[in-house]
């Protein structure tokens, strides 16, 4: 069998960096063997074996190599390239090597995790990808990335109280602000919470001010009943359409994107812990009574003198179908350990219970519970195997309850008014979603890039996620996330540029027939139909293109690839790892 | 008001992880910004973690790309190993910050991180990054991923024996080669710090030991002990010296006396190439070495072969030659001058009979015995005159001479007596009787023969500002029947050839400029007792390094910077050290010499004190408590390829102007010893959560999970939750957020190590909050962990090191009950950092009643102190986990970005 001609191989300069991870690789992967295996490779110039390669001091180890060795390629053998790709693109960058000759091989997650036991198998394993790695690496040729110039708008979804002191922020950066509201009024949920938690503030007056304070800016743009219904362009210059309350729509520019939608309290079903019984609220059906009456404490005129709340209504629920109330709301112990301490303060007669599993009033919250306990309240932990039942005879609402405390004992209560303890749940946001197609978590909230390090970030460059969309939180809480998203969105837009990943798919016009394949696979519309020569072929706008590949498959001709995965180079990946060595 | 520009935008105070978010998102702004961290790498607390919660991200992986990001970003600057001192609002806004940058003794340019210096440091003390589980070097890369990665030396101040000795002898570095087994660098360093080992060794009063830490413990180091092993070892190892003479500077140096003063100018002149010759009046070179002290506490092969080390540098000793006037020597040709000429002899009594036959100067006497005369006390009674060390230097010499009786009389009374105690009662160990508070009134004798001296009773020696002005009762009397009469009460300096030439003191002294003891002439120099006075031998030696070292300026052309000649840093805190090392509680007791008994080694002049042996040296050794961290060994001098150590760098002050500043000051572990009820500090299977962390870590301290009183695989730990939160008790009501996490996160670790182990949780309530964090405690559960409710009262030890855990059941029928555990973990909490107000001196941002600093409003304006232009990030304001950190962080940038923007008058 004769080989296929293949056109003549021009010599490369890589070098080789196997990184131990601290042993996350070493334990499992014989990093030495791997490293004087690959260093037989012909273009393999240099190879070494570091403790933590994305260490400074590795690093600057490899920026030397680079310079003195004159490496026209590199590949760093170590983690997932989510984590450290753009460090050693960087850092081939200070070196002077172009960051798109650089290669990352993963052979953590996917080699030493994925094979603790099987040292031998491991090895082998990493050695192969290692092979592709540098395969995929004789192929690169240098990128540069895309400079594109940014719009300094913003468009905030949600007027809320994140939105709106985000809003604020923005425009103190001196950034346009286009704030889009779904309802007739901004304020959101605080608007209606009556007083709020630590600060013993009214949540209307709160929104209030900002409301007040945001109509004081020239720089943004209040837009109620309006909605988001169409996004296109890229990060620094979206654009997008809103339609007002009016019918019509209004097209804007805009640089970036904040989603603050909020949370919408969870609804307990008919019959859920008593709901729908004369007697049976939830939190803030009691915060808006509250609200409305400050100083006396009635329901359908009856005086209340006990008060019975149940917590974890809709929070840590079993997993179960759709939707996932696995969490926990966060806010309501700390909510109701303040409602219960207020309301004891004005009527210190009033007997409060609260049926509980965890009292999570984490960090200073926990002056509240301590408050609420030293006002008089009584909390009675319950099991999830055993909840409390909430019933109604005629004598009035019975809660009956196995107190954990007295090994298991009845205990029953009879309450004027039970007050379930709702979580937050998700805004089902159908339309928002169809627009800008955010992931979203199994808990129905937005899903942030990496939750401990990146929190209001998306995989959309230039889209956020901030405050409840993203997951329960207080009032604190959710004005940080979006003065956060605040913070990244400057950076994103002050400079006025942004830098676009230039490994963007390209047409070959002399392979290209037009079929249209290309075009229809695209959800970027980024490819246009354009006249080459004589005949017409397929053109990519490398602005708009992210370089997913979707066209690359559509064409029956080859015509498409993407750069920096090129045809040749995943041919050469794919003969490296099945290559059998001696 | 215009504005005056600053050097940057932002001070950010804290590179842990709220503090590099900071950074590095008002860089990418575009703000200039500084960001300060006073430990030697950026990172925090979150790069010392295992994984995190509830991602079981690796926390060095997700760490490093931030640490890597902020050591390179163009906008920002970052200084570790700093510290700012105060922060001064400016008119016109912004502020001045003043800081110092910590010397690290090792020059960050050259550093390349190579760990040699690690290596061969001979000091170790425990390793604050790994929480005390295990220790670390002196010289030290603080974590394997340490950005940036450059070795820093921790000197906590000079060591005691080291900043004490007179010499600038470094016993704490000799003592720490000796304890590394590297005895030969301990003797060669000794030779750079100053000559005459051998001498010191045997003859030195070792200030030292008096300053050394662990004498307020079981007993000093015996210091001197551990030289004298070192320099026998040596001497026996290397019978001639095998030092070169460097190349010569072409200048020469004239000095006059080889005694300690003298040669030791030499030594340290030698060695900077300058050609000396030394004059000498005796037979032979040493002055009081040689003369002045008897051979059974100075063998005179000893003082030769210290000598020999002199002359193996080329220095040139003329004896025979006695120096008459300076400018004799500046005529030969001299381009400086060395007068030590030391004492000339004792001082006279003046009473009747001092001339008589039979009575002798203690100089005089000391030097005929050491020119090994045929002189002889055999059957005669002795009186020795004088309560210092020549005293009992004569004393004890008659003895050995065969004296029948020897008493000494001195004015002081016995604690005032100004010789050594080890000397006083070694001497009446071999029989000398000491009559204390007496003075001479007069000797007498018939027919040219000394029969006796009569004393008067001396009441007081010294005034009330304690000048020397004795008191007598001349009515209590007393006749002592004698031989011989021996007077040893004061030495006279030898200065009377150059009363004309040069300036003097009025006690007879030679007149000095105390810094670099040049005379009233330029060229010349003086030192030792000729100008102090009478004094050690340690001390001359000192004196002799100083004018050496002013000598080499002098010839050099070069001015000598007042306080440059002191190499020593601040002492280091002795109180502190001894307390901390009773905190150990390990006792060591010092080893002690071999002695001839008293009655064989007055028979001759044989040195009667032994040496140790090599165990004993090293166990001596190893009492050091390397007080000051570094040792000053030099090791890491002689092993760092890149030149970079520099043990004479001091401390740098910067003042930087600054628009905003941002506190991330982060927050401060819980110290467990406050919860003295669980043991922490005592039982050594008692960890504290963050220590549990290292264990886990991949860079962690030992190789296993393992209980640290056994090094066995623990089967059954217990986690004990809110030690030092919601406990009004050790003053912390507040929740600390991130321990139920931290603990459940590491139980999962455990699970995952180790097979077939129980763990066991004694809590409250579990608080998972976060996003994903309750699923992460309910996977948790599913795993197997037991979660039991209840606080813990207190902890007992067993026999084997197990731990009897005493809780309250509240769930499981109530009542108190007992666990045993062979691991326990305290989980335990933070505290806010204190000390940020103190960086105000002109007004500070306003602390709340937990003392975290305060945010004005917490709801809408996260991040906003109470002082305009002041920020304040992540768990400086109130504890939070990593997620509601880098939050808090970018919140707060948001806030310093509008401040700037808005030209930073924000109201």
């Amino acid at each position: 069998m004769t080989e296929p001609e293949q056109a003549p191989k021009v010599p490369r300069r890589i070098g080789v960096v196997v990184c131990q991870c601290g042993g996350n690789i070493s334990d499992y992967v014989d990093t030495e063997k791997v490293r004087a295996e690959i260093a037989k490779d012909p273009d393999v110039v240099s190879s070494r074996v570091e403790m933590f390669a994305c260490s400074d001091a590795a690093q600057q180890a490899s920026v030397q190599e680079i310079r003195e060795k004159k490496l026209d390629g590199l590949v760093v053998c170590s983690c997932s390239p989510k984590l450290h790709l753009a460090t050693f693109r960087a850092m081939s960058a200070r070196a002077g090597l172009n960051p798109y000759e650089y290669t990352q091989v993963n052979i953590r997650e996917q080699c030493s995790w994925a094979h603790t036991h099987d040292r031998e198998g491991a090895t082998g394993k990493a050695l192969r990808l290692v092979r592709a790695g540098v395969a995929h690496t004789e192929g690169t040729e240098p990128l540069q990335r895309i400079r594109v110039e940014t719009i300094p708008q913003v468009l905030v979804i949600g007027a809320g109280v994140a939105g709106l002191r985000l809003a604020l922020a923005l425009s103190d950066m001196g950034l346009s602000v286009h704030l889009v509201e779904k309802s007739d009024h901004a304020g959101g949920n605080v608007a209606r919470w009556g007083t709020l938690f630590p600060s013993d503030r009214s949540g209307e007056e709160v929104t209030g001010q900002l409301i007040e304070e945001v109509r004081g800016r020239q720089n943004i743009q209040l837009y109620l009943r309006s909605e988001l219904v169409e996004k296109s362009g890229r990060v620094g210059a979206f654009s997008v359409r809103i339609r007002t309350g009016t019918g019509d729509t209004i097209p804007l520019t805009v640089g970036a994107i904040v989603v603050a939608t909020g949370f919408e309290p969870y609804q307990p079903a008919q019959g859920e812990f008593g709901y729908g019984l004369e007697g049976v609220v939830t939190l803030p059906e009691l915060k808006e009574m509250l609200a409305k009456e400050p100083r006396s404490l009635t329901y359908h005129g009856k005086e209340v003198r006990t008060i019975v709340y149940v917590y974890c209504v809709g929070s840590r629920l079993p997993e179960g179908e759709g939707v996932q109330r696995t969490y926990c709301s966060r806010y309501c112990c700390s909510a109701t350990s303040h409602v219960s301490t207020t309301l004891n303060s004005v009527h210190p007669e009033l007997h409060q219970f609260h049926l509980f599993r965890d009292i999570r009033t984490y960090g200073r919250y926990e002056s509240l519970y301590e408050g609420a306990r030293r006002a008089g309240s009584v909390f009675l932990r319950y099991g999830e195997e055993d909840p409390p039942e909430v019933s109604r005879d005629d004598q009035g609402l019975l809660v009956r309850l196995k107190d954990r405390l007295m090994a298991g004992e009845p205990v029953e209560i009879r309450p004027d008014l039970v007050v379930l303890v709702t979580g937050m749940a998700p805004r089902p946001n159908e339309e928002l979603n169809r627009v800008l197609k955010l992931p979203i978590g199994t808990d129905g909230f937005y899903r942030e890039i990496h939750v401990k390090l990146r929190p209001v970030e998306t995989v959309v460059d230039g889209v956020f996620i901030v405050g409840t969309a993203q997951g329960p939180k207080n009032v604190a809480e959710s004005v940080a996330s979006s003065l956060a998203a605040g913070s990244k969105t400057g950076a994103l837009l002050l400079r006025g540029h942004v830098e676009l990943d230039p490994q963007v798919a390209r047409v070959d016009p002399t392979l290209c027939t037009w079929c249209g394949e290309c075009q229809a696979a695209c959800p970027y519309g980024a490819i246009d139909r354009v006249l080459y020569g004589d005949k017409e072929v397929a053109q990519v706008s490398p602005v708009l293109c992210k370089g997913e590949g979707g066209c690359v498959s559509a064409c029956p001709k080859q015509a498409v690839s993407v750069l920096g995965y090129t045809h040749s180079q995943i041919t050469a990946m794919i003969d490296a790892l099945a290559r059998e060595e001696a | 008001m215009t504005e005056v520009p600053k050097d940057y935008d932002v001070l950010v105070l804290g590179g842990g992880v709220g503090g590099m978010e900071s950074a590095l998102t008002l860089g990418d702004m575009g703000f200039r910004v500084l960001l300060v961290e006073k430990e030697p790498s950026v990172g925090g607390r979150m790069i010392l973690l295992s994984k995190v919660f509830p991602t079981l991200d690796c926390a060095s992986c997700i760490s490093t790309p931030k640490m890597a990001a902020v050591s390179n970003h163009p906008n920002v600057r970052t200084l570790v190993y700093s510290e700012v001192d105060d922060i001064e609002p400016q008119d016109g806004g912004g502020f001045l910050v003043h800081l110092t940058r910590k010397p690290t003794y090792i020059d960050p340019a050259k550093c390349t991180g190579c760990s040699q210096c690690e290596t061969a440091c001979t000091v170790a003390i425990p390793d604050e990054f790994n929480y005390g589980l295990s220790g670390r070097h002196a010289a030290h890369i603080a974590f394997p991923q340490a950005v940036p990665k450059k070795a820093v030396i921790t000197r906590t101040g000079s060591s005691p024996c080291t900043f004490t000795c007179p010499a600038g002898v470094k016993p704490h570095g000799y003592i720490s080669l000796v304890r590394a087994g590297k005895y030969e660098e301990a003797f060669l360093q000794h030779l750079e710090d100053a000559p005459f080992p051998g001498v010191l060794s045997r003859a030195c009063y070792a200030p030292c030991e008096e300053g050394c830490t662990r004498g307020l413990l079981e007993g000093s180091v015996n210091i001197r002990a551990i030289k004298r092993f070192m320099a026998d070892r040596y001497y026996a190892a290397h019978p001639e010296p095998a030092l070169v003479p460097p190349a010569p500077s072409g200048k020469k140096v004239g000095i006059v006396g080889s005694g300690p003063a003298g040669l030791s100018a030499a030594h340290f002149l030698a060695r900077r190439g300058h050609a000396v010759t030394v004059f000498e009046g005796d037979s032979e070179p040493g002055g009081i070495m040689r003369w002045g002290i008897p051979s059974y506490r100075l063998p005179k092969d000893v003082l030769a072969r210290d000598i020999r080390n002199v002359t193996a540098l080329g220095v040139e000793i003329k004896t025979g030659q006695r120096v008459r006037s300076v400018d004799e020597l500046l005529q030969k040709g001299f381009d400086a001058v060395f007068l030590a000429t030391g004492d000339t002899g004792g001082r006279r009594l003046s009473v009747p009979g001092e001339d008589l036959p039979g009575v002798w100067d203690a100089m005089a006497f000391l030097h005929e015995i050491n020119a090994r005369s045929s002189l002889s006390f055999h059957g005669k009674e002795v009186v020795v005159v004088g309560g210092g060390n020549v005293a009992i230097d004569s004393a004890r010499s008659a003895l050995r001479l065969g004296a029948k009786r020897v008493r000494m009389v001195c004015l002081e009374s016995r604690p005032e007596m100004p010789a050594h105690r080890w000397e006083i009662s070694d001497a009446e160990e071999e029989g000398v009787e000491v009559l204390p508070s007496w003075g001479v009134r007069e000797i007498s004798g018939e027919g040219g023969h000394l029969q006796s001296i009569e004393l008067k009773r001396c009441t007081a020696v010294f005034d009330a500002e304690h000048r020397f002005r004795p008191v007598f009762d001349e009515s209590t009397l007393q006749r002592l029947e004698t031989d011989i009469v021996i007077t040893a009460i004061g030495l006279v300096p030898d200065t009377s050839p150059f009363v004309g030439e040069l300036a003097m003191n009025r006690n007879g002294t030679i007149r000095v400029n105390p810094e670099t003891l040049q005379t009233s002439l330029p060229r010349v120099f003086a030192g030792g007792d000729a100008v102090s006075g009478p004094s050690m031998i340690v001390t001359s030696i000192g004196q002799g390094k100083r004018a050496a070292f002013s000598i080499d300026h002098f010839l050099r052309g070069e001015t000598m910077v007042p306080g440059e000649f002191d190499f020593r840093i601040p002492e280091a805190d002795k109180v502190s050290i001894a307390s901390r090392s009773r905190a150990l509680g390990t006792v060591r007791e010092p080893s002690h010499l071999t002695r001839t008994p008293a009655a064989e080694r007055i028979q001759s002049f044989d040195e009667y004190e032994g040496t140790l042996d090599e165990a004993a040296a090293r166990s001596s050794a190893n009492r050091c408590l390397d007080c000051g961290g570094c040792s000053d060994c030099r090791e890491c001098v002689a092993a760092c390829p890149a030149d970079a150590i520099d043990l004479g760098m001091r401390a740098r002050h910067e003042s930087l102007s600054v628009r905003t500043v941002a506190l991330a000051t982060g927050f401060t572990p819980f110290d467990a010893r406050e919860k003295p009820a669980f043991g922490y500090g005592r039982f050594p299977n008692v960890i504290t959560g963050p220590q549990m962390d290292r264990i886990l870590a991949p860079t962690r301290p030992f190789n296993a999970v393992l209980r640290p009183s056994d090094g066995k695989t623990p089967s059954n730990i217990a986690y004990v939750l809110c030690v030092g939160s919601r406990d009004e008790q050790v003053g912390n009501r507040l929740c600390s957020r991130v321990c139920c996490m931290y603990s459940v996160k590491q139980a999962q670790l455990l699970l995952g190590a180790l097979v077939s182990t129980e763990v066991t949780f004694y809590y409250l309530d579990i608080r998972a909050f976060g996003k994903g964090y309750e699923e992460f405690f309910q996977q948790t559960k599913e795993m197997g962990v037991h979660f039991v409710r209840g606080k813990v009262g207190r902890i007992e030890e067993t026999d084997g090191n197990d731990l009897i855990v005493h809780y309250e059941d509240i769930e499981g029928g109530g009542g108190q009950k007992t666990a045993r555990h062979d691991l326990v973990v305290l989980s335990t909490g933070l505290l806010p950092t204190q000390g940020a107000a103190a960086l105000f001196p002109k007004g500070a941002p306003e602390v709340d009643d937990h003392t975290y600093i305060r945010e004005v409003d917490a709801d809408l304006e996260p991040g906003v102190t109470t002082l305009p232009g002041v920020f304040v990030i992540g768990s400086a304001t109130a504890v939070r986990d990593i997620p509601d950190t880098i939050v808090h962080s970018d919140a707060a940038s948001a806030q310093i970005a509008s401040y700037l923007k808005k030209g930073g008058a924000k109201t």
